[in-house]
């Protein structure tokens, strides 16, 4: 083997490493640094010394970008040492690993290599000589380059098992100031592209599904073309500051890949040159948090969105660690900020396996989450007079909205409700964590917290401080305005 | 009266047949156990009765359920402490409550088997991604592996299934014992602590190693380093046998 693979695989790996996503075989489960999750559905290989679970090969076919966005540590303008694999190494690379039970997968980004097109390419050809030729049954989840034409994005398809387009950043303001060679337009527009071929071939339920059964849309091209991304939220008046996808000209895209104005195909439909099938584990997306402005409600409400017309499997939130010295980002040694990541990773939680909504998270006044509470600890304390919830009595949506009690607790409570009344002991052995739950049940009537049945006894009881109010985020970036809500640099 | 048994499931079986026809059972002991506990004076050995341990199994498997005959399967296989008592308990509970013991959840007996039950469980699910492989002289897998609990049978699936083409072998080297696997067939047998010394490497392997430790290292974030949080996933006792923890 080439002395120059090792030299390879430790600055692309280098690069890759700060993507948080970390799931495969379409199992979702991601280790949040520090604060780590042990419910682990999918198959974890090794543990790196910071704690992350590592079950993908996760690397860069190239680091030599041609864009430079500030916030990253390949931008044309860094100084950086260049690689660039050849499609076969990085083939073969994964294989052995694979065989070795090292991977689970590979997880395949991208530096922008001359052009999207170009990029995209070789990425589907590494990806074309470990399927067709190795028979490379493993996970492959491949990011996709913003602005790759709709014909290679096919392809690409074809050989993976999950796709990702990175939003990156939560605003369109944000994304022009800090990645200029990145259009909204040209994110949306594979995204899109990639829930229709889902669609087509039946692995998705068409998004929007939710809003019809409501009644509020025509159809399921119709949500997606016509709402896009910013239209989503039925709330973007009052905290709109998402995309907003007629503004950033999404309909039609410049690509010509929309017959415009929602009516029915948005992409040309694709000639299924095999018979494997489209990305079949389907997509997500990453935003990086802590390098703009926005609010956890902003970032919240448009990963709710997401989920709703994209029908994304997940949205991944990454911590910002500063790479650069811009005007533009926060300063050099801003600690990244892992427990606002954490926090909205809970938040996300409850949007996607609790039945909450955007707004039942967050209010007017706090549209940022708690850093020393769990959110659903802060929902609850703010609905106090849905509770004490009586856990022999309780519905399971209500059951699931005390603090402490998850899916799989509800489970057994209710199943063991069918044989025999459940006693507070017994909770503990379902998996509670009575800690937090026991200030919001009553079990067969009585009470087990030991303070008051009142707000602010209980947020003490549970660690939750006075909340800091300083703003430090404007002192550190000029020329951007704020609402006074970024606190959260503050640890 | 204590027994004590061969510690084969068979065994085990056979003492749960005395326990209701000869004696009740007040300990029962691995044979290897009689000496430190000095159990050889109050203790009977029961000779493995494979008929007895058939009519058991089917008694179980009708009066119970054939899910809980296998569940009392999964216990033998672990290295719980007492597992013999905890099994013979959930066995005597079951035989009263018959199929809806598993539904009681909250009770202690019930809950000891639960416990040792996910233990395995958790181990043979961990192992299905610590296990590393190497690539012998005649490219086959060769995985060596010192795990807790008797998992080697509950591996085999997942192996079977991921390594459709490559023959491999999984060796428990903590009970000299070794799956055997090709195209979806396995078998167990024994495979001392010599013959997996024996194996030859291939050209490749050191080098597929040490690209895979240079790119573990760099994968950590210097800014947020846990070894903690690492060792809880991946115990150290683990350690010699993960190519990228090992030196
Ligand atoms: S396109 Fe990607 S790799 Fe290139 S500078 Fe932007 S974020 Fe970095």
């Amino acid at each position: 083997m080439d002395g120059r693979v090792f030299e390879k695989l430790t600055v692309l790996g280098e690069s890759a490493k700060y993507d948080v996503s970390c799931s495969s075989s379409g199992a979702d489960r991601t280790n949040i640094g520090r604060l780590g999750n042990a419910a682990c559905a999918g198959i974890c290989h090794s543990w790196t010394a910071d704690g992350r679970c590592m079950s993908l090969l996760k690397v860069l076919l190239s680091n030599d970008c041609a864009y430079d966005c500030k916030y990253c540590v390949n931008r044309r303008s860094a100084d950086t040492k260049r690689c660039t694999f050849e499609p076969r190494e990085l083939a073969d690379i994964t294989m052995e690993f694979y065989r070795r039970n090292y991977i689970e997968g590979l997880f395949l980004s991208s530096a922008v290599l001359r052009s999207p097109d170009n990029t995209v390419e070789r990425m589907a050809e590494c990806l074309a000589i470990l399927r067709e030729e190795y028979g490379f049954a493993g996970y492959i989840h491949a990011k996709v380059i913003p602005g790759v034409s709709p014909e290679i994005l096919t392809q690409l398809g074809f050989v993976c098992d999950r796709l990702s387009v990175n939003i990156e950043l939560p605003s369109s303001e944000s994304l022009s100031l800090l990645a200029p060679q990145k259009k909204a337009t040209a994110i949306f527009g594979p995204m899109r592209q990639i829930t229709q071929a889902q669609i087509e071939q039946k692995t998705l339920r068409s998004p929007g599904f939710r809003e019809r059964l409501l009644g509020k849309s025509s159809g399921a091209a119709g949500a997606v073309a016509s709402a896009g991304i910013g239209g989503m939220s039925d709330t973007d008046s009052n905290h709109g500051r998402g995309m907003n996808a007629d503004e950033d000209g999404i309909v039609p895209d410049g690509a010509g890949t929309l017959v415009p104005g929602g009516a029915g195909a948005l992409a040309p439909v694709s000639r299924y040159k095999y018979k494997e099938r489209f990305a079949p584990a389907g997509q997500t997306t990453q935003m990086i948090i802590g390098a703009s402005p926005e609010s956890d409600r902003q970032i919240i409400t448009m990963s709710e969105a997401l989920y709703r017309k994209f029908s994304l499997k997940r949205v991944y939130f990454s911590a910002y660690i500063p790479v650069a010295d811009q005007p533009e980002l926060p300063p050099l040694l801003t600690p990244p900020p892992l427990r606002r990541e954490h926090r909205l990773y809970q938040a996300d939680w409850l949007l996607r396996f609790y039945g909450y909504t955007a707004d039942e998270i967050f209010t007017d006044s706090e549209p940022n989450l708690d850093v020393d509470l769990d959110p659903k600890v802060v929902w609850a304390l703010r609905h106090l007079d849905y509770f004490p919830i009586e856990v022999n009595r309780a519905s399971e949506e209500e059951l699931l909205r005390i603090p402490g009690i998850g899916n799989t607790s509800v489970f057994r409570i209710l199943r063991q409700r069918r044989i025999a009344s459940v006693g507070y002991d017994d909770l503990k052995k379902m998996g509670v964590v009575l800690k937090r739950a026991r200030y919001f049940l009553t079990v067969g009537g009585r009470y087990f917290g030991d303070v008051p049945f009142e707000p602010l006894a209980i947020r003490t009881a549970l660690g939750g401080g006075v909340k800091p109010q300083i703003s430090l985020f404007e002192t550190m970036t000029p020329g951007l305005t704020l609402g006074g809500e970024h606190e959260l640099f503050v640890r | 009266m204590n027994y004590l048994y061969d510690e084969t499931f068979d065994g085990f079986l056979t003492c749960v047949k005395h326990h209701y026809y000869t004696e009740n059972a007040e300990g029962i002991f691995p044979n290897s156990s009689a000496y430190q506990m000095d159990l050889t004076r109050y203790a009977m050995t029961v000779e493995t009765d494979e008929d007895a341990a058939r009519i058991v199994h089917r008694a179980i498997v009708n009066k119970i359920s054939k899910w809980d005959a296998e569940r009392v399967y999964r216990v033998f296989c672990t290295n719980e402490p007492e597992k013999e008592m905890k099994m013979l308990r959930y066995l005597r509970l079951g035989f009263k409550q018959g199929g809806r013991i598993r539904l009681l959840h909250g009770h202690p007996v019930v809950n000891d088997v639960q416990k040792a039950e996910q233990r395995l469980g958790c181990e043979v699910h961990r192992l299905c991604g610590l296990i590393r492989f190497s690539e012998t002289q005649d490219k086959l897998l060769y995985a060596g592996f010192e795990p807790d609990n008797d998992v080697l049978e509950f591996l085999a699936p997942h192996f079977t299934d991921r390594f459709r083409y490559d023959p491999f072998i999984l060796h428990d080297k903590r009970r000299d014992k070794a799956l055997f696997a090709y195209n979806k067939e396995w078998q167990i047998a024994a495979f001392g602590e010599e013959e997996g010394q024996e194996i030859q490497m291939s050209e490749d392997e050191a080098t597929y190693r040490r690209l895979w430790k240079e790119y573990f290292e760099v994968m950590a974030t210097k800014e947020r380093l846990n070894p903690a949080c690492q060792r809880r996933f991946m115990p150290a006792r683990y350690w010699k046998n993960i190519t990228e923890m090992s030196t």
